[in-house]
Parts: C-alpha cells; structure tokens; sequence
C-alpha cells in the first residue's frame, strides 16, 4: 500500500541552525499519531514543512504521491490544521470564523456573504456545538472571548472542513483536562450525532502525555531528529525521559 | 432574524458604487476626436526629447521647483510647530496668558487650512502678480495651519500623569513646558515633518501649472503647445527629484540624530525662515497693484448679489468630493483583490507611481481629449490622482503586515481571493479606511485644482470671479470653500473616531 504522506531526508535550516535533521517519515491511511518532544525539538517545524506553510531545505515531502505544490484546491482542502496560534480573525464572530473552514470548496460570493453575516451558519454550529461550545458565543466577537473558547473555535473551524487529513499543534491548549479528554476521544474515534466526517489520518503534536492513549503511533522528537517512531503499546517510561 | 454586519473590510469595497452614474456620464459623452493626439501623448512617453538645451531648462526648473518647496516646507515647519504649540491646551498650563488667544488661533487655523494652497495662489497672483515668492506664500499659508493642527493633535496626547509629574517638580514654567513638548515635537517633525516635503513637491508643481514657475510651468507649457516629448521630459526629470527626496527622507527617518544637530538645524531654519521672509515681504510690496488693493475694498460690498447658479456650483462641489473620495478608497483594494501576482502588482505599483506623478490638471486636460467636461470626468481625476496615492499607503501596509493567517488559508486550498480578503486584507482594513478619512479632508480642498480646468464646482466660479475682479463673488466662494471643508472635517472626525 502507497503511503498516504512521505518524507524522505526532510532537513530545515533557520539562520544556519538546522532545526530539522534528515527526517524519514510515512504515514499511512487511518493512522492516529502522536508527536512528542520537548519545546525547540521541531515540532512546529515539521508540521509546518507537512501542511506546505514551510520549504524544507533538503529532501521531499509527497502527499497524496505529490508535492505539496502540486496539490491542486481540492486536494488542499482535505488536509485541515489547527494552529498553535490558532489563526483566528479577530474582526469576526466565532461563528463566522468558524465558516472560514468550508472557503475552500466555495468561491469569492460565498466569502462575501460571511463577511456580510448572511451565509449559512447550521453546520458550524453543529461544530461548535460538538467542541461544547455554547449557543451564547455563536455571534461574538472574538474580542469577547475566552482563550479556551478561542482553541474550540479553531478546533471547529478545522471540523467543519471535514479532512481526511488534519495536523494539530499542541490542539489542547487553553482547554481543561476533561474537555482535552473528550477532544481528543472524539478526533480518534469520529463519532458523532451529527454525522460530521472526522479525519481518518491525524498527527498531533502534544505535550501532554497522558493525552496519547488511543493514537495508534508515538513519534518522539529530540534535537530535530526522530527520536523514535514506535507503535503506542511499545511505548517506555525510558524512551519519554530521554526526550524531555 | 441575522444581523447584517458591515464590517471595515466589506465598507472598503462598498464606495464602488459611484462609478454607476460615472460610468454612465463618461459613456455618453465619449468622442474620439482627440485619439490621435492621445496615440501621440503615449508615443511621445517613449520617446521624451533629451538635447542639451532640455536638461538645462530641466535642471532650472527643477532647482526652482526645489526652492520653492524647500522654502516653503521650512517656513511651514517652523511657524506650524509655533502654531502648534500655541494653540495647544498644554501651553496654557502653563504660560498664563487669556485663553481666547488659544481658541482665536484654532478657528483661525482651521478656517486657512480649509481652503487649498491654489486657491490661495490665484487670489494673491491676482493682487500681486506673478512670481516665485507668491508660490510660497500661497503653499505656506494652508501648510502652517496643516501642521500646527498635527502638532497640536501631537501635543495632546501627553498624559496627565506626566504633566503632574513634571510640575511636582516645580521648576521654571518655561522649562517644564519644553521638557514636555520636545520630544513629541521632534518625533512628529521626524515622522510628519518629512513626509510634508514630499507634500511640498507635489504642490510646487501643481501651482506651476498655473504659472508660478517650476518644472509644472514647463510641464503646463510644453501640453499646451502639444510638444509632448518634451513635457515628458519634464515628468521623467520630476520623476527623478520625487524618487531622489524619498531616498533622503527615508534615510533621514531612520537615522538617529543627535539632539546637538537637531538644534542647530532648528536655528538655521529660523534663519532661513525669517531671510527669506525679509526678501518675500520685499518682493510683494514691489510687485502690489494699487488697483487691486482699491479693487479689494469692494470684498464686503454686493456680497448677496452672487450668480444664480452659485449654489449649484456648492453642490458639485460637494458631489464632486464624494465620488473622488469613492474612487479613492473602493480603487486600490479591488485592484489588489482581482490578483496577487506578483508582476501584476508590479505593474499596478508602476501605474499608481506614473498617476501620482502627472498633475491632475493634466490627467483631466488628457481626459478631455475623450470626453467634454463634467462632474464625472472631474471626479476620474480626482478620484484616480488620489488612488494613487492611497494604493501606495495601503500596498506597503499589506507588504509589511504578518501573512500568518493568509498562509494558513492557502493551505488548505482556498482560493487566492478569498485567502487574501480574510488572510491579508481584513487586518488592514480598519486602518486603511481611518486613512481614507483623512483623505477625504484633502479631497475636498483639492476639488478646487480639477474644478478649475474642469468647468465644474466652485473653482471654476472662482476662476471666473477672479478674471473679472469680482472681489464679492471671491469672498462668497472662499467662504463655501472654507465652509464645505470645515463641515466635511467634522463629519470625519466623528467617522475616525467610531473606526477606531
């Protein structure tokens, strides 16, 4: 079987420090993988180099057997990330924000309409309402909300793309162990009443270690090089402290 | 019911409209009875006639064009910042002297910068003549007022906090107040002060065009006797002082100068500033008409007895600034939203470049060459001149601003337009439209230079007036000019502050 994603020799230099050093990596379909390491290990740097943000110096990223590049619109709007800085627009409402999830299968009129206020707003809500978020903040300002509610916000804008890929940077920030928790659960399992479809394929990179049961993979990051790259069960106390 | 939201962004857009009846007016009055002459402008931009004698009128007229502006922008700095101070609420905090003065000032001051440096030019040309010196007074008159207002502004951004702890101190009135002032001072002279030379530059050239001598009497004379290639010369020769005063200033900006130099630079500049007064007030009193000076006692005579159509010519005006200001604003945004390639950005950079270079009395005579004169060809102008201008603000704004959010919508596959209107432009969005506002104040004054060659609004009147020494009618119109402007102003003041 084709890998779904494939790194091959993947290097990041930054003002001639390497951040990321011969990177080897293949991702198959359905895959739920964690990706640990301490802060500066390259997490950010990779996810980045993954969802085209960034050009790596050396070596070959291939999605869906392409370069990112070469990935046409389409192809682009299945793969969702949700940001460690979130990327939300602060002049617009939660749920507006939110609707920036479904622009990449609709044109300019559509955009104007959520700008406007006047677009359709039922399907993010059913996201939102699936991050728990309250009916109350739907139309508010971004100005006027909390910095948990902000993460779901983006955590919804990502759902309603409804990827068949999605990469997190550290998802679960801002947000209480319980709702971390059932986040997470919901991304690895995808059930829902509202018949929303989850990404089969995720990577989420995390500093919470108790969050990674039910992923099917650990990747350990240290120094800008894979560490180790183990399925979850296989996983050590030893292997995690010679990471952080 | 869902609340319709208009926000900064969507509001950029919306002025767009004006082009409708534009559109329309420029559509019925279209003629191609200046197509050859037009195929002849934009050939002769190619080929500019370059000889010994051309580059030595060039460099004549760029050094005039020069000194006056550099004059006049000294003079501007110097008497604004005194201005400024003036008429700033601080300075009564501490020099004890009758509060009205503050208030005469700033009634005073708003009423000389409502009114645009031509209008100003062609009332004292026709009192005393042309020449050089009137080209500086009629430029420094609004811009003292323009910077006196920004100085002032400036200067009551000083907190309360710092006013209290400075006089806790209790030292000498005089010393407290300079302490607090000259740092505010400098720092806007830095930033404003600078950008006013440009300012400077721009109007040199525009009050040429009417004769006051420069490179734009030599732009304005070479049109006029359809030698294009020569007056593309002159632009191409006025490109290079333009581009050659931003390379200065921008350096300037960013150096760190010592407060030794500042100093010394403040006191050559009163020299200068009070030199060349000495020799301005010389020049006018030599080249004063008694006639006129008899003529000017008929100002306050017959002041009702204004022409029928007067009040139409108010509401063109007002007409006129609107659909400019329309322009202006809805121009640069869409421009920039129908792509973001980046050698059609180039190419957009190159053309607002070349507009904001070719004085809109020439855009409009060119105009004409299509289209006989109105209100929408009028606006074209104005609107166009201005987008310019508004272009460059708001393309080196987006060129600066963090793409964080535009890259994250790129990749995951939504569309370049709808990427860059809630990636890059959004962001930018509230403060391009504060811009905007203060834009429209100039617009409206400037309404006077396209009025005036345009046959629409009250330039055009005031054109007439002053050719026939209707002194009465002159006083009417400067009145509706200072009026329109003044009211506008408000009208912005309270739009800026519910943007921000």
């Amino acid at each position: 079987m084709k890998p779904l994603i494939e790194l091959n020799n993947i290097s990041y230099k930054y003002k001639n420090k390497k951040i990321l050093k011969d990177i080897n990596l293949k991702i198959n379909e359905g895959e739920k993988i964690a990706l640990i390491g301490k802060s500066g290990a390259g997490k950010t740097t990779l996810i980045s180099i993954l969802n085209g943000i960034k050009k790596q110096t050396n070596g070959d990223v291939k999605i869906y057997s392409k370069s990112f590049n070469n990935l046409d619109n389409s192809q682009k709007s299945k793969i969702a990330t949700i940001w460690q800085d979130l990327r939300l627009i602060d002049d617009l409402s939660a749920e507006q924000n939110v609707n920036c999830g479904l622009l990449c299968n609709q044109n300019l009129i559509f955009t104007l309409k959520n700008l406007l206020n006047i677009s359709t707003f039922h399907k993010a809500h059913k996201c939102m309402d699936l991050c728990q978020l309250q009916s109350s903040i739907y139309s508010k300002d971004l100005k006027n909300i909390s910095g948990g509610q902000k993460q779901r916000i983006a955590i919804s804008r990502s759902i309603i793309q409804e990827p068949e890929i999605l990469f997190a940077d550290e998802p679960f920030n801002n947000l209480d162990p319980k709702l971390c928790n059932y986040l997470k659960n919901l991304f690895i399992s995808g059930l829902n009443n509202y018949k929303i479809k989850f990404p089969n394929t995720i990577l989420f990179s995390m500093h919470k270690i108790d969050l990674i049961d039910g992923f099917t993979r650990v990747i350990g990051l240290k120094n800008g090089e894979i560490y180790f790259d183990i399925h979850k069960d296989d996983l050590r106390e030893s292997y995690l402290e010679n990471i952080y | 019911m869902r609340k319709f939201k208009l926000n900064h962004t969507l509001v950029s857009f919306l002025p767009i409209i004006v082009f409708l009846p534009i559109t329309y007016q420029i559509i019925n009055d279209f003629h191609i009875g200046g197509l050859e002459l037009f195929i002849d402008f934009i050939k002769s931009a190619f080929t500019p006639k370059i000889n010994k004698e051309i580059i030595n009128i060039s460099i004549t007229r760029l050094n005039e064009t020069l000194f006056i502006s550099f004059i006049s922008w000294i003079i501007s700095i110097i008497f604004g910042s005194v201005l400024g101070i003036l008429s700033s609420d601080i300075f009564y905090k501490f020099i004890r002297i009758p509060l009205f003065i503050k208030y005469f000032l700033r009634y005073f001051l708003n009423i000389i910068r409502s009114i645009h440096e031509l209008v100003w030019c062609l009332i004292l040309m026709q009192i005393f003549g042309i020449n050089i010196s009137i080209g500086i007074l009629a430029i420094c008159i609004p811009f003292i007022a323009i910077n006196a207002k920004v100085i002032r502004e400036q200067l009551e951004l000083i907190s309360e906090e710092i006013i209290e702890s400075i006089t806790s101190l209790n030292g000498d009135n005089f010393s407290s107040l300079l302490t607090l002032i000259w740092s505010p001072i400098v720092k806007i002279i830095k930033i404003f002060g600078l950008y006013r030379f440009e300012c400077s530059i721009r109007s040199t050239v525009i009050l040429g065009l009417f004769g006051i001598g420069g490179i734009g009497t030599s732009i304005f004379l070479s049109f006029q006797a359809l030698n294009f290639n020569e007056m593309w010369t002159y632009i191409f020769s006025l490109s290079f002082l333009t581009l050659f005063s931003k390379q200065i200033l921008k350096r300037l900006k960013v150096k760190r100068i010592n407060s030794n130099i500042i100093l010394a630079i403040i006191f050559i500049s009163i020299l200068i500033t009070f030199s060349c007064l000495y020799f301005l007030i010389n020049l006018l009193i030599n080249n004063y008409y008694l006639s006129n000076l008899l003529l000017s006692k008929t100002i306050f005579l017959n002041v009702f007895n204004f022409p029928n159509d007067f009040l139409k010519s108010i509401f063109n005006t007002i007409i006129l600034a609107i659909f400019a200001s329309g322009i202006a604003i809805s121009v640069p945004p869409f421009l920039l939203l129908i792509s973001q390639n980046k050698y059609y950005i180039i190419t957009l950079r190159v053309l607002a470049f070349i507009i904001r270079l070719i004085p809109p009395t020439i855009i409009i005579l060119i105009l004409l060459m299509f289209n006989t004169p109105s209100l929408s060809l009028a606006a074209i102008t104005l609107g166009f001149y201005n987008a310019g201008i508004t272009f460059k603000l708001l393309n080196d704004n987006l060129s600066e601003i963090d793409k964080n959010n535009y890259s994250a919508f790129k990749s995951i596959g939504i569309p370049n337009r709808s990427s860059w209107l809630i990636g890059i432009f959004i962001k930018e969005s509230r403060s391009y439209l504060s811009y905007c506002a203060y834009r429209f104040d100039i617009i409206i004054r400037e309404t006077a230079i396209v009025s005036i060659v345009g046959s629409i609004g009250l330039g055009w009147q005031l054109k007439e007036s002053l050719s026939s020494f209707a002194w009465n009618e002159v006083f009417i119109i400067i009145c509706s000019y200072s009026s329109i402007a003044i009211i506008g102003e408000l009208i912005n003041d309270k739009i800026k502050s519910n943007i921000v």
